[in-house]
């Protein structure tokens, strides 16, 4: 016997929908339903957010609170009642036009957040609702009304965009390959943190019948032949893997260039050059000559220092003098100075 | 105690004191101050919910949706963020959530000037989004009037349903005076909308009956629920009939001004009437028929190119004189030798 009591959440006196014989919306209506039931989630405890188009219109048909955004803006929205109101269970039900194209930074920014909500995206590559223009998903060379000689840029790859910053988790499923199609949803639901499944679905209609489909199911076929399934968890998913990329802690960022200590030749004071001050004031970087300093009875070269780049004083700071005195008041040490190349010592008055 | 505060802080405060949990922003001069006073607050008070958000699609979207989750929750913004929120702006009229959108003036159109202060939004406020809708905004002209002006504004929003709109300029947010706002008392109505986790409710900007069903191809429902809408944004606003009106008896002339132009010309007060509209929106049509019988003269001062002239001469079907003040330039002597040219001019 078949568990049917997943319909006390859905509005069944709203049916028959809107959506078209085929259209692969009312899988994942229906299957998000009936995990959500055995989850025990319902009108108490959760709430629908969609966007607009075909898909947007799934939250009308769930029988709990539903917010039906404007076109683009379903998962703010989720964020921002997730925020207010931790108790309930966020659930975004949209298309890939709504989520990937106008919503695109919104996807980009509440996936950096990482709010506890749980994005489905029926991407069906297509704009269905409004006649099938060709839309963020669609493959390259794909004939649409809008690309009527064959769409002619890359598709948005969501599985590598959702799967750069971690925390992710980005499952990519068919409504064709149901038992794992159910184990994404499933999983997604859990996960604590944004989750996002990419169900690619049909549009037969709009989409496949230009294609040369006669029917749903040999889209579902054409699904099988383009995808197949991983085992696991992965890191990431390949462009033609269907299965789950998840990773929870979040990456350390480390420095790009590790500072490597510079080694240090030493040099016997008495074999270094002798400078008396009036030789040392030579050195104060006009026409191009090197900068020196006096520092306790040493001369250092310090024209690579970039607070003294043409210039011939840094403040108070003169080229070309001792400055014993002025580095002991300064607000730094003298440690700032000892990573520049000594080149002489001073002669005593 | 009075302490010494500018209108962005007095802002925020009325916010806190009419019980706002939510903000969402975007930085854009001269309403970053609210912004970053509500990322401090929230810091300190963890039931108070901050977001930055990417844009200001983002912010105004997430403050409809706070408020449909059960929080009050507001927005500020200036004239160029306020035209990416009206997307969300005819929503939140749709799904009628009750919240706050500040709007800090600055000279436009675009970019304009970011730190000029402008009055130039008016026909933005009214309509800038798609369809039929009725905002109710107001606009203050002192610090502590705009703490006041923010929960009346709160409080328009829980009885009407709706966004409120709050205006203010670069000047205002910025001007900075003595105000005692904790010994100010004011009424603060609560929470009117059921939050989310109740019901069977759908919150759709799609076309839909009085119980959320959608309706896209039944005129009837829609003007059900359209006339229901309208119905109880006119009968809130009407509780707030906000004006300020310094008559003088020996006066022929009747000056107009709102938000800072009317403390920039209050001085003139000792030749001139003065009125000052407080609820810009809906339109005072009654107060202004009635205060205008007895004057020859009007002239509209404002720091735009005559918007609130215009609603005037709807208001009141005569024409009257305007003195636009543009890309900030709001000198006193300056106003006065305009009006002093009207003057001759009408005669």
């Amino acid at each position: 016997m078949i568990d049917r009591s997943y319909k006390e959440l859905l509005k069944l006196g709203r049916f028959p929908h809107t959506w078209c014989p085929g259209c692969g919306i009312g899988a994942v209506l229906k299957n998000v339903a009936m995990a959500m039931k055995e989850l025990g989630w319902n009108n108490q405890n959760t709430s629908v957010v969609s966007g607009i188009g075909c898909s947007g219109r799934m939250a009308g048909y769930m029988n709990l609170d539903a917010v039906h955004t404007p076109h683009g803006r379903a998962l703010t929205a989720a964020e921002a009642i997730k925020t207010v109101r931790p108790d309930l269970n966020v659930v975004v039900l949209s298309g890939d036009g709504d989520l990937a194209s106008i919503g695109g930074n919104h996807l980009l920014h509440t996936s950096r957040r990482n709010p506890d909500i749980t994005v489905f995206c029926n991407d069906n590559e297509i704009y269905g609702l409004t006649g099938g223009q060709a839309g963020p998903t669609t493959p390259k060379g794909t004939k649409t009304i809008t690309s009527p000689r064959g769409e002619h840029y890359q598709p948005l790859r969501l599985n590598r965009i959702l799967t750069t910053q971690a925390p992710y988790f980005y499952a990519r499923t068919t409504v064709y390959h149901l038992n794992h199609f159910k184990a994404c949803i499933r999983e997604a639901l859990l996960y604590k943190g944004f989750s996002f499944v990419d169900i690619i679905s049909d549009c037969i209609e709009l989409n496949g019948r230009r294609l040369g489909f006669k029917t749903a199911h040999q889209m579902f076929k054409w699904f099988d032949e383009r995808f197949h399934m991983v085992e696991g968890v992965r890191d990431h998913l390949k462009d033609d893997e269907l299965g789950i990329a998840k990773r929870e802690v979040e990456a350390e960022v480390k420095a790009e260039v590790e500072e490597v200590p510079m080694e240090k030749v030493e040099v016997k004071h008495e074999d270094l050059k002798t400078f008396t001050r009036e030789e040392l004031k030579h050195f104060d970087g006009a026409e191009g000559k090197p900068i020196y300093i006096g520092y306790k009875g040493k001369a250092y070269d310090i024209s690579a220092s970039p607070l003294f780049q043409g210039e011939k004083k840094m403040r108070c700071h003169i080229a070309g003098k001792d400055l014993t005195k002025d580095i002991e008041i300064a607000p730094h040490g003298e440690e700032l100075l000892f990573k520049f190349p000594v080149v002489g010592r001073l002669k005593e008055k | 105690m009075k302490k010494l505060l500018s209108g962005n802080e007095a802002i925020f405060k009325g916010a806190i004191r009419a019980g706002a949990r939510y903000f969402a922003g975007y930085p854009i001069t001269p309403s970053s101050e609210i912004l970053q006073q509500a990322s401090l607050y929230s810091e300190e008070n963890p039931e108070f919910r901050f977001l930055q958000a990417e844009d200001e699609i983002a912010a105004a979207i997430a403050t409809i949706s706070a408020s449909l989750a059960g929080v009050k929750s507001f927005t500020a913004t200036s004239g160029p963020g306020f035209t990416l929120m009206q997307e969300a702006l005819g929503w939140g009229h749709a799904v009628e959530a009750p919240c706050v959108f500040i709007n800090s003036m600055r000279v436009g159109p675009s970019t304009g000037m970011p730190t000029q202060p402008a009055q130039s939004d008016l026909f933005q406020v009214k309509g800038g989004s798609a369809g039929d809708y009725y905002p109710i905004a107001f606009y203050p002209n002192s610090v502590e009037e705009s703490f006041r002006l923010t929960i009346t504004a709160f409080n328009a929003a829980e009885e009407s349903l709706s966004p409120v709109i709050l205006l203010a300029d670069a000047f205002l947010s910025h001007l900075n005076e003595m105000a005692d706002l904790d010994g100010i008392e004011a009424e603060v109505v609560p929470r009117t909308k059921e939050p989310l986790g109740k019901g069977h409710r759908l919150f759709t900007g799609t076309a839909h009956d009085r119980m959320g069903n959608v309706k896209t191809n039944d005129p009837e429902a829609y003007r059900d629920w359209l006339n229901d809408l309208k119905e109880r944004h006119l009968t809130t606003a009407d509780k707030y009939p906000l004006y300020e009106y310094i008559p003088r008896k020996d006066s022929e002339t009747l000056l107009i001004a709102f938000g800072i132009t009317s403390r920039i010309i209050s001085s003139l007060k000792e030749r001139f009437s003065i009125f000052r509209p407080i609820r810009i929106y809906p339109v005072l049509e009654r107060e202004l028929k009635e205060i205008t019988e007895h004057y020859r003269h009007i002239i509209v001062i404002e720091g735009n190119d005559g918007q609130y002239a215009s609603w005037v001469e709807w208001a009141i079907g005569r024409k009257v004189m305007r003195v636009p003040c543009l890309g900030g330039g709001f000198k006193l002597q300056w106003i006065q030798s305009q009006i002093e040219e009207r003057l001759k001019e009408g005669k």
